[in-house]
């Protein structure tokens, strides 16, 4: 009892001797954080907004930018890496065999060495200081996040290694060294585009959008926005993020059909979510309520438009992960290029996109022009 | 036979059985392993976690556990990055930012736990939630950036030795001090060894339980400023998942899911096998997509070495 | 006196023992003040339904949870079933039926896996399982190649997806069978009265020669096949059999589980509570969402609700 007593009356003074020392150190902490928090902001580092029409132009222009290929030139034979950001869908899987089949067809690269960073920023950094110390000479990547991945950039740039940067998002940057391209601005207006027109410019909408923040997201909201200025009297009723995942779009519009009891149209350029909102129309049995905006070549999505015979699809620039290897191997041969290789996308008829629908192949597939070997397993 | 197996690794404290046999076998079979650039890059990446696993020992010992310091690291990330926006003469202040706002959320899961006495598992992962919905209300893009100096120190080196190493020595040998060599630190093993036994014997348990859940939340505050350093940003998703690689760390380390019995050296042993696997498998060219599975094999092997018979929890 | 004391402690027990029904009931009186929709049968069919892949996983991890394990492997055991169902059906009707035997029995295998681990190693499951996970994240994922592989079968979703009847989901129907046979197998058999024995009390149990490592493996089997189960009912519902399709999903098994009365203490709860708490869950979430608040918003207000539900759930056990 006696040791009890003991134990705790030494821990106490123990306590009462050290926590003031400990609360002071806290409080003090907590003071300069307080003034911090509300210090005056300064105009933060050059970011490219990319939820404004004109930046569209600006990227246009450094596209043409030459490249000073000089300084990158070797001999080969040459070593490549990709860094993934992520595997995990089947449009970015359809793009690294593009990459694979395309240095296939180099005999001057001797190796190709393919990470995968599961959508972890953190990994993303390890994987590129990794592929470094196997001493590539072209580092091709995708980011899981364009401002995440500079460090590790700067440290291949630093290493005279050339970089280049794979699909929606443009990154202007001296330690990325060029962009393979697709100009997804130009995508979602004409989605939206011809969503308001199949509308006649009038009635209640939802958009369906990738992951919340990922620069597809961001660049298809504002499009729309931009094009529903033209068009006053189409509400845009709520935005929802399905993160590109059929199922969980499935279930946004069963909430949305129990919160509204009219929906006219839903633009999502993603054909896979597309399917999505379908079936939950669907199954609500309010089907004929229905205007999609065009999708994708989403095969699941082409096979729901060969059975409507409506919404056709926008083409999605799967070419260029080819395009970004291409340009990657000119660099290091001290060939003159450009900063950028831009790939269109083009509007596709209900027709057209019907056409593409592969009937042996799973709803999760897109068209391409990969011979067999190289299809994804 | 598997007795015998057994008892070299458990004799020795047997993760650092296995982190020998591990930096033997990336030594002999990978040559770019040795490499003086790979070793800082492992130090590099392990530097996170190793930090955040070391509050997460303070709080298994104590018999909880913390499932919200992942999200809790993004918050900090995102937080310190966005006041910063680069600036050097910021850097301070958002240092001070990032160990208020960690020490503080750890401080109210306690709180939170000693009033409402939920289960800690239930309780923790609900405050991942809430900080999930307050970081994603905050920014649901990466935001700000943070000056030179987080960069220097999370990625950058003196005279080869690397300052996230440093950092992570210091923190743990504090650790390794305070849990062996302090009463407090012996009250928290007690509680986390029996808790009516330790309360009956005058421990104060709920301070205990307090305090361990600030410690984890200072932890995090600090690794989430390493994580932000690393990348350059505050990334609102970034923190996402170390929170169980952590628990995995502790454990394996040989810091008791139960409670009681805490090793800091065992924790870091575990983190280091963790990140020489992971570059390993790069290095080996191991394809991406077998890269889990093996990871996986791995860990289940180490636990299955170098868990005593403990009770099931 | 007597009398009247009897009856204050039966209501007592009977609040202690069945809180989360009591929750249950609190929730719907809320949600219809928000709309009467809410009270309508077929509102919580359709509920029942959402409900099925989380509801059925966490029938089998009551189980466990009885007897003082746990299970954190069954989102990646979901993952895998919908992959492997929709592999192995390759979009032939005849297939079906093999498909969903096969899954169950990898589900099942790795759930004997887990157990016999856990038995014979007395290796904390929480740990164990979390590892298993990663491997089983890790096979899907050179299963599934990375895309959503797999063809479902024409007729597979439909028939799952529909309803009787016009009326009754299919998958709801699923589900409340699978809980009816869940409660019969913890209240009626022998080995649903070991789950509680060895939970409440192991070395007892032991002593009464309750065979516990076998109870254990069985317990442990039968997570992972009712994982598998989820799984494919995860398939029907949404046709997507992606490799991260079940990831997140072991937390939520776990709270409602938690919820539902079965604590990590073991020994007492059963799979009654479970299946109330899921639809706790569910029906706020989709409070939540008629709300018509941000997805931001809607994680803080999911976390709240399963800190004040816990609290409240423990306020009302004392």
């Amino acid at each position: 009892m006696t040791e009890a007593k003991n134990i705790q009356a030494t821990s106490k003074e123990e306590e009462t001797t050290v926590k003031p020392n400990l609360r002071a150190i806290f409080v003090a902490i907590l003071t300069v954080a307080f003034l911090a928090l509300f210090s005056p902001g300064l105009a933060s580092a050059e970011d490219l907004d990319i939820s404004r029409k004109e930046s569209y132009d600006q990227i246009q222009a450094w596209a043409k930018e030459p490249v000073d290929t000089a300084k990158f030139k070797k001999d080969p034979p040459y070593r490549v890496g990709l860094a993934a950001g992520y595997l995990s869908n089947s449009w970015i899987l359809f793009a690294a065999q593009y990459v694979r089949y395309e240095v296939s067809l180099h005999p001057e690269v001797k190796e190709l060495l393919v990470t995968d960073a599961g959508f972890n920023p953190a990994k993303q950094a390890a994987d590129i200081e990794d592929l470094l110390s196997k001493n590539i000479d072209l580092l091709l990547f995708w980011p899981v996040d364009e401002k995440a991945i500079m460090p590790a950039l700067q440290k291949a740039a630093d290493k005279g290694v050339v970089t280049v940067n794979i699909g929606y998002n443009f990154m202007h940057h001296p330690a990325v060294t060029a962009n393979a391209y697709v100009n997804q601005w130009e995508q979602s207006t004409e989605a939206a585009r011809r969503l308001a027109e199949s509308l006649g410019g009038k009635g209640r909408i939802f958009a369906m959008l990738p992951i919340a923040g990922s620069s597809a997201a961001v660049v298809q909201l504002a499009a729309l926005k931009d094009v529903l200025k033209q068009y006053p009297n189409i509400e845009l009723a709520s935005v929802e993020y399905g993160d590109w995942n059929r199922a969980k779009a499935k279930q946004l519009t069963e909430n949305l059909l129990q919160r509204f009891d009219r929906i006219d149209g839903v633009f999502s350029p993603a054909g896979q979510m597309s399917m999505g909102v379908f079936e939950a129309f669907d199954e609500a049995g309010r089907l004929d309520e229905l205007i999609m905006s065009p999708g994708d070549e989403y095969n699941g999505w082409a096979k729901l438009v060969k059975r409507t015979g409506a919404w056709g699809g926008v083409t999605s620039g799967l070419e260029v992960a080819r395009e970004a290897v291409k340009h990657g191997l000119a660099i290091l041969k001290g060939e003159p290029v450009s900063n950028a290789v831009i790939v269109q996308t083009r509007y596709m008829t209900p027709e057209e996109t019907a056409k593409l629908y592969q009937a042996g192949r799973p709803d999760d597939w897109w068209p391409a022009e990969l011979p067999e070997a190289w299809l994804p397993k | 036979m598997r007795e015998r197996i057994r008892a070299i690794f458990l004799g020795g404290g047997g993760i650092h059985t296995a982190l020998a046999i591990i930096i033997v076998l990336a030594t002999a079979f990978v040559p770019e392993f040795r490499h003086p650039d790979n070793i800082v890059n492992v130090l590099n990446q392990s530097a996170t976690l190793a930090v955040l696993a070391i509050g997460q020992t303070f709080v298994i010992a104590a018999g909880l556990i913390d499932l919200s310091v992942g999200q809790l690291m993004s918050l900090v990330a995102v937080l310190i990055s966005d006041l910063m926006a680069g600036r050097s003469a910021l850097a301070l202040p958002a240092f001070c930012l990032g160990i208020a706002v960690g020490t503080s959320i750890g401080l109210v899961n306690g709180v939170l736990l000693n009033i409402l006495r939920i289960h800690p598992l239930i309780l923790t992962f609900g405050m991942l939630s809430v900080l999930q919905g307050i970081t994603f209300l905050y920014t649901d893009r990466s935001i700000g950036q943070v000056s030179p100096e987080f960069l220097r120190v999370a990625s950058g080196s003196f005279a080869g030795i690397p300052f996230s190493l440093v950092i992570v020595i210091v923190l743990a040998s504090t650790a390794h001090g305070a849990l062996q060599r302090t009463r407090f630190g012996w009250h928290l093993q007690a509680v986390g060894a029996n808790e009516e036994n330790a309360r009956r014997a005058g421990i104060n348990t709920r301070g205990i339980k307090l305090v361990a859940y600030g410690i984890s939340g200072l932890s995090a505050g600090l690794a989430g400023m390493l994580l932000a350093g690393r990348l350059g940003t505050g990334y609102p998703n970034a923190g996402s998942g170390f929170e169980l690689d952590a628990i995995v760390a502790v454990v394996l380390g040989g810091t008791s899911l139960a409670g009681g019995r805490a090793t800091i050296p065992g924790t870091l042993a575990a983190v280091l096998i963790l990140a020489i696997a992971s570059n390993m498998l790069n290095l080996l060219e191991v394809p991406a997509f077998g890269q889990m599975v093996v990871k996986g094999f791995i860990v289940i092997a180490a636990i299955l070495l170098t868990q005593r018979r403990a009770a099931a929890v | 006196m007597k009398h009247v004391a009897l009856d204050l402690n039966f209501g007592r027990r009977m609040l202690q023992e069945h809180a989360v029904w009591f929750v249950l009931l609190l929730l719907l009186a809320v949600a219809a003040l928000v709309s009467s929709a809410f009270l309508r049968p077929s509102y919580l069919l359709n509920t029942l339904r959402q409900a099925a892949p989380v509801g059925i996983t966490a029938i089998g991890v009551t189980l466990v949870m009885i007897l003082r394990g746990v299970d954190l492997s069954v989102g990646a055991v979901i993952s895998l079933a919908a992959v492997l169902c929709a592999v192995l059906m390759d979009g032939q009707a005849h297939n079906i039926a093999p498909a969903i035997a096969l899954t169950c029995i990898a589900g099942a295998a790795i759930g004997l896996a887990n157990g016999l681990l856990v038995a014979f190693n007395r290796i904390s499951p929480f740990i164990l399982t979390l590892g298993t996970a990663i491997i089983v994240y890790g096979l899907t994922q050179i299963q599934s190649g990375g895309t959503a592989r797999g063809i479902v079968a024409p007729g597979f979703r439909e028939f799952l997806n529909g309803r009787i009847g016009g009326v009754l989901p299919v998958l709801s129907l699923a589900l409340i069978l699978m809980a009816l046979l869940g409660i019969f197998l913890q209240s009626t058999t022998r080995f649903g009265r070991s789950l509680y024995l060895i939970g409440s009390n192991p070395d007892a149990a032991e002593l009464s020669g309750v065979p516990i490592r076998r109870v254990m493996v069985l317990a442990y089997t039968l997570s992972g096949f009712c994982a598998a189960l989820g799984g494919i009912a995860l398939l029907a519902r949404t046709g997507v059999s992606s490799t991260y399709a079940g990831r997140g999903y072991e937390f939520d098994v776990l709270a409602a589980v938690v919820l539902g009365g079965t604590t990590f203490a073991g020994g007492r709860g059963g799979v009654g509570g479970t299946i109330a708490a899921v639809l706790v869950l569910f029906i706020a979430f989709n409070l939540v969402s008629l709300a018509g608040l941000q997805f931001p918003a809607q994680l803080l207000v999911k976390g709240a609700i399963i800190i004040v539900a816990s609290a409240a759930y423990e306020a009302i056990k004392r």
